[in-house]
């Protein structure tokens, strides 16, 4: 056993934190936590990590990689949220989603044309596979994707190659409003009864015409989209892998994807001690509070469980076998206790809790009361924690489903 | 990172459950229960043929050298059997504070005696003060002639009736601070004033009370530096904490296992219950405690296995794998529900050991309040 990290990775390690420590501003890490989208500053960041190939460490070098092996891309992670205290900070849906399909799936072509641009940070994709009646039902997904053949008389028939007709709506696209490309998910076969069958992954620019991005606003400042597509007419050359095999693609993905990666935590929690020991009530400093201390070595047990639930992916990953109930498991866990976190902050702050972003007196700006939230999206989105428990009974315990 | 045991480790795991499962059926768990002794030196011996006994000792002393690491993979096995005796007194709490405290006499004396499982010991520490902090220490070792005069009450003294020697630990100077003054002592069990009585407890397990009244002991049998023996036991704790937690993740693996099958079998409503999910949503959460148990407590044993800084990771597994285990047998209890209430089933001897383990060395609350001191709250 060995929960310590190589010299050679202890120095990458220092590496991205000096790195952090000068490019990460205050600024920075406001326009990451307000999640209202990408802003001028946070495209730089990524165009920074880019150029280092950080944000794609493991893809060949040809498509914007350095040809690593994972545990780079983990040091990469944890450092950087780390630094941010944002878990999405590094992991989007291009580096994260898309591109790990593209990248095993796609052809030739596709990989040198949407590669390179996600691996230097250029573009974002937005992740489109939610719909009114396909939440955590995935596969009854409608949108449709009908093709249109050259020579079958169809309305694109005098175009070069094949195209597509996709009609349909999306909804809590969260991306749609700062991303270039949607990581579609589309019905390509409505005839088979085995609904899974017969969903396609796409690649559209969503400035296509057809497309309608409507805004959703949520209960805290994080953005999201209902897009709509009508008779949008994408080229055959965009969609990636095998038609109708797009279910299965997502399913192998999601192992993978859901590694959230635990310096994020580490972040908050090292604010919090701050907040505690700077922070008086009744002249005595709140880190002095028995109920403060026993609720935040709580917390500080929490994220070491996190922690090591995370590393225990990574190091899979990292040893070349796919983690499978272990990332379900890890999602929950982390999304749960970030949950606790906020609200336990919340609470350590009293009356003073209530305040939001803007108000006079608001301790911190407010934005504990904004994280707490924002927070309640954690559980629900990237999968419910249900799903998650649905998923760990069956891969983990291999319990029956009837 | 490498989070797999070595091959050597694996192997020492499986022998150990191979071997537990045939020696110590839970039969053997019950008998000992209700057993004066609490143990089958039969038993006793052949653990000390294995190995086990000096797993952790150097060879000089008749042991195999093995790391601190090994004795965790061990006790994880331990603890999955609810194995009854004197192992933790005598290795973990004794042997090696032995090992790490005492002169070259006192070890060339005592730990080749215990490898070859000749000498049960037992460490007196706690007392009616009901506190692990060095202000609990108040039994006094008064200096007469060439030695000291022991008086006093030491509580929940595992496996004091049938130990060789007591580890004691006394009081020997009133001083500012507490910590200061504390010495311990080697006392031969059968010195007169000495008298241990088995407590009726939880766990099944043997602990005593233990009077000292007016017992002799030499100044040859000081173990360590006089007034300065509270290091010596701060560390003696670590070791233990993390033991017990290894334990409570081979007793956590067991019920969950257990449960999980049962759920599997069990049919209500013509379906297995473990079909529902409420059920499964039980059995998922069972597995995580478990999980997360295992790597907190494997974390903090290779950080005190390697000689690294280890006082943060041993607070979150005392206190964090208390907690899980307390959930586990909990959430078992109730899939396994009426059926695991009857005292045939074997799932009270996990839930009675649950909470036995939660308060030993250190309550979850006790750790989160030292880890709070580490954290710079």
């Amino acid at each position: 056993m060995d929960f310590g990290f190589t010299k050679e990775e202890e120095e990458f390690r220092q590496e991205v934190r000096g790195f952090c420590q000068k490019e990460v501003t205050p600024e920075l890490i406001e326009d990451y936590e307000r999640e209202a989208g990408y802003t001028p500053r946070i495209w730089e960041f990524l165009r920074k990590l880019g150029a280092r190939g950080w944000l794609a460490p493991q893809w060949p070098k040809e498509y914007g990689g350095l040809e690593s092996d994972y545990m780079k891309k983990f040091i990469i992670e944890q450092e950087v949220t780390r630094a941010i205290g944002v878990r999405q900070a590094v992991r989007n849906v291009g580096n994260g989603m898309a591109g790990p399909i593209i990248l095993r799936y796609g052809t030739e072509e596709q990989k040198k044309r949407f590669l390179p641009p996600i691996a230097k940070g250029e573009v974002e994709y937005c992740l489109g596979y939610t719909e009114p009646q396909a939440g955590s039902d995935l596969a009854a997904l409608e949108l449709r994707a009908a093709e249109a053949l050259v020579g079958k008389g169809e309305v694109l028939a005098e175009e070069k190659g094949g195209y597509f007709i996709m009609n349909g709506q999306k909804m809590f696209n969260t991306a749609a409003h700062y991303a270039q490309f949607h990581w579609l998910g589309a019905r390509t076969d409505w005839e088979n009864p085995k609904k899974h069958r017969g969903i396609s992954l796409f690649v559209v620019d969503l400035k296509s015409p057809g497309i309608t991005i409507r805004p959703m606003k949520t209960m805290s400042d994080l953005m999201t989209n209902e897009v709509f597509y009508d008779d949008v007419k994408l080229p055959k050359a965009n969609m990636i892998g095998e038609m109708n095999r797009g279910f299965y693609y997502i399913m192998e993905a999601v192992d993978l994807e859901r590694v959230t990666p635990s310096g994020a935590l580490e972040h908050i929690f090292g604010e919090m001690l701050k907040y505690v020991k700077e922070t008086e009530i009744n002249a005595k400093p709140l880190s002095k509070d028995p109920w403060v201390r026993q609720r935040l070595a709580q917390l500080q047990i929490e994220i070491s469980s996190a922690r090591l639930l995370d590393w225990r992916i990574a190091w899979m990953i990292h040893n070349n076998t796919v983690p499978n109930y272990q990332s379900a498991m890890s999602k929950a866990y982390s999304t749960e206790l970030v949950q606790r976190i906020y609200n336990t902050w919340v609470d350590i702050m009293g009356l003073f809790g209530q305040l939001q972003p803007g108000s006079k007196w608001a301790p911190l700006g407010g934005r504990i009361e904004r994280e707490h939230r924002r927070s309640v999206i954690e559980t629900i989105y990237r999968g419910t924690s249900e799903i998650m428990r649905v998923i760990i009974a069956a891969r983990g315990l291999e319990l029956p489903r009837e | 990172m490498d989070l797999a045991l070595s091959e050597m480790q694996e192997m020492l795991k499986t022998t150990a459950r191979d071997f537990l499962e045939k020696e110590c059926p839970k039969s053997y768990v019950r008998e000992m229960e209700v057993d004066e002794k609490g143990y089958k030196p039969e038993l006793w011996e052949k653990i000390a043929g294995l190995g086990w006994l000096g797993l952790h000792f150097p060879e000089e002393y008749g042991g195999s050298d093995g790391s601190f690491l090994d004795l965790t993979v061990l006790l994880e096995e331990m603890g999955r059997a609810c194995f009854p005796g004197p192992f933790f007194s005598t290795v973990v709490l004794s042997g090696l504070l032995v090992l790490d405290a005492a002169n070259k006499q006192q070890k060339s004396d005592l730990l080749p005696k215990i490898s070859s499982g000749e000498l049960i010991l037992a460490l007196a520490l706690t007392e009616p003060s009901n506190t692990y902090e060095p202000s609990g220490i108040t039994l006094r070792a008064i200096p007469e002639g060439d030695g000291f005069v022991l008086d006093g009450t030491k509580l929940f003294v595992s496996d004091a009736h049938i130990a060789d020697y007591i580890i004691t630990v006394a009081r020997t100077k009133e001083a500012a601070t507490k910590e200061d003054g504390i010495s311990l002592f080697l006392v031969d069990a059968k010195s007169p004033g000495l008298e241990a009585t088995l407590l009726k407890t939880i766990g099944g397990d043997k602990q005593c009370e233990v009077i000292f009244d007016k017992v002799k002991v030499g100044r040859d049998n000081i173990i360590g530096e006089l007034d300065g023996g509270w290091p010596v036991i701060k560390r003696a704790l670590e070791r233990a904490a993390i033991g017990k937690c290894a334990e409570m993740v081979g007793g956590g693996q067991q019920v969950m296992e257990m449960v999980v099958a049962y759920a599997k079998e069990r049919q209500q409503f013509g379906r297995p219950i473990g079909s529902f999910q409420a059920i499964q949503f039980h059995c998922t959460n069972m597995l995580t405690d478990v999980d997360i148990s295992r790597y907190l407590t494997y974390e903090a044993a290779w950080k005190l296995s390697e000689g690294l800084p280890h006082k943060i990771e041993l607070a979150i597994a005392k206190a964090g794998v208390g907690d899980c285990y307390h959930r586990v047998v909990v959430t078992g209890h109730q899939v396994i529900s009426g059926v695991g209430y009857i005292e045939d089933h074997d799932m009270h001897l996990y839930f009675n050991r649950a909470k036995a383990a939660e308060l030993l060395f250190g309550s979850a609350d006790f750790y989160r309040e030292k880890l709070a001191q580490e954290l710079g709250l």
